[in-house]
């Protein structure tokens, strides 16, 4: 890659630069930044929008009352169930009984304090979600 | 670059870096006043690979590797080096909160390993759980931390909740709040054996892991996949398994094609330091392959974009591959009875 092929096409790294090592007119290895490169817009892209897609599908299935508000939580964190039961403290085989909204409902406010921290949220927030 | 300042008033530079682990590695030297350059220190750590690992999935994906395993770097460097580094992991968080702030008021600069997620200053199309990023700590600042991330161009302020929330994550790979900083540092290190070990020890992992799924093997046998993949498991399920390749050669803080470049960069500089006309060649070489993989990541790019409505398509993006592999083979060939020349 030479200096005046390094990416400079978007920017896409929100205010920030990138390091790249590309050849100046000498032959040697400098390092130049870049402001962002469609190829990795598009690959990136992709990864983010599925991770959208999956958190608003399970927004409403919380909704719909299939699933608890944890759930929601989890996956915005993009966490899995066994880092939420590490994080948390709890066991994994209970994280996901409280996915359920019936169980949910009943747990103690201890219990919840745990997910919260966990997860980054207010209590408020932890048992309900965002309506859009 | 930019001056920063440490708890005792040394002065800082930052470094603007490709990659988190060799940056951060440099950081440690550069502090210490030896000088000396990332692509070095990627270089003599070993830092290129190539690793396709179908049975570790990272959000629901296999792993392609680049490099070699986190830490390993910062291990290799700092032994070919010939310094000593004081590491220490933690179970409690707040013990490792605690000797953190107690070894930055003494005026060393610290070396963590955290969870990219939890570090808020990043752009949030870049934080994904990945517990393997490194940063440096300058000092402690109200209600946060001084951070000198070395794959960003200017240092950062970080909230100490968030630091230690990224010191402390759980998943794969965990931290466990693991810091480092150097003890003692050779001031005239013995860069050339340094370099010669880390050449070899490159060739090796590259052509004589007798596994398929790492070194030039591993590049032939992802290759191969990714051309039957379409077939095998439906063409959206392909592009989503392509872009996560496509994603570890650029995205994870690489400096282009994969480490590729900066290995170049490092043979460039090698080839200075011994005088050889043949690391020079070797440095070129490395970056046609480089060029050749950039081109795999924009062929790929187009498959992903244009839904296969292109004459783009997997054997083209495979085929690009096995020609990588081909010519790393040979490179990694020649660079290994190159090596063996070369006097320390």
């Amino acid at each position: 890659m030479k200096v005046n092929e390094v990416p400079q096409e978007i920017t896409y790294y929100e205010g920030y630069k990138r390091a790249c090592y590309a050849l100046n007119e000498d032959g040697k290895y400098v390092i130049v930044t870049s402001s962002g490169w469609s190829a990795e817009e598009i690959v990136n892209g992709l990864a983010v929008a599925e991770l959208e897609a999956k958190l608003e599908g399970v927004r409403q299935e919380v909704i719909r009352g299939e699933k608890s508000p944890l759930l929601y939580h989890m996956e915005r964190r993009q966490m899995t169930p066994e880092i939420l039961a590490k994080t948390a403290d709890i066991a994994c085989f209970r994280v996901k009984r409280h996915f359920r909204p019936a169980v949910f409902a009943k747990l103690k406010s201890s219990v919840l304090d745990r997910y919260a921290k966990a997860l980054a949220v207010t209590g408020q927030e932890l048992i309900s979600v965002p309506k859009k | 670059m930019s001056a920063e300042t440490t708890s005792s008033g040394k002065p800082f530079v930052h470094y603007h870096s490709a990659h988190c682990e060799s940056g951060v590695t440099l950081a440690l030297f550069r502090d210490k006043g030896v000088e000396i350059s990332e692509a070095m220190i990627f270089g003599i750590g070993s830092g290129i690979f190539f690793g396709h690992l179908p049975f570790v999935k990272w959000v629901g994906l296999p792993i392609s590797t680049f490099r070699s395993q986190p830490g390993a770097v910062f291990r290799k460097a700092g032994k070919r080096l010939g310094a000593e580094f004081i590491t220490r992991r933690f179970r409690n968080p707040q013990k490792g909160m605690d000797e953190l702030r107690r070894v930055l008021k003494t005026g060393q600069i610290v070396g963590l390993t955290t969870n990219i997620y939890w570090l808020s200053y990043f752009p949030n199309r870049f934080r994904f759980q990945f517990n393997g990023h490194n940063i440096i700590v300058l000092c402690e600042i109200e209600n946060g931390f001084r951070v000198s991330d070395p794959v960003l161009d200017h240092p950062v302020d970080c909230l100490t909740e968030d630091l230690e929330r990224a010191r402390f994550a759980h998943g794969p790979l965990e931290p466990h709040g693991f810091m480092y900083y150097p003890q003692s540092v050779s001031q005239n290190p013995d860069i050339r054996l340094a370099c010669i070990k880390g050449m070899r020890d490159t060739c090796n992992m590259m052509l004589r892991i007798p596994l398929p799924i790492f070194g030039i093997r591993g590049i032939r046998s992802l290759a191969k996949r990714i051309i039957r993949m379409p077939d095998k498991i439906g063409f959206h399920e392909a592009c989503r398994h392509l872009a996560n390749v496509v994603r570890m050669q650029e995205e994870v803080g690489t400096g282009g094609a994969g480490f590729r470049f900066m290995y170049a960069a490092f043979l460039q500089e090698a080839a200075d330091l011994f005088g050889s006309d043949e690391l020079a060649q070797l440095s070129q070489e490395m970056t046609a392959i480089g060029d050749i993989w950039r081109e795999f990541a924009v062929v790929s790019a187009r498959i992903i974009k244009q839904r296969g409505q292109s004459e783009d398509n997997f054997g083209k993006a495979g085929g690009l591959m096995l020609i990588c592999a081909g010519r790393e083979e040979e490179f990694f060939k020649t660079l290994n009875t190159v090596v063996r020349n070369l006097k320390a």
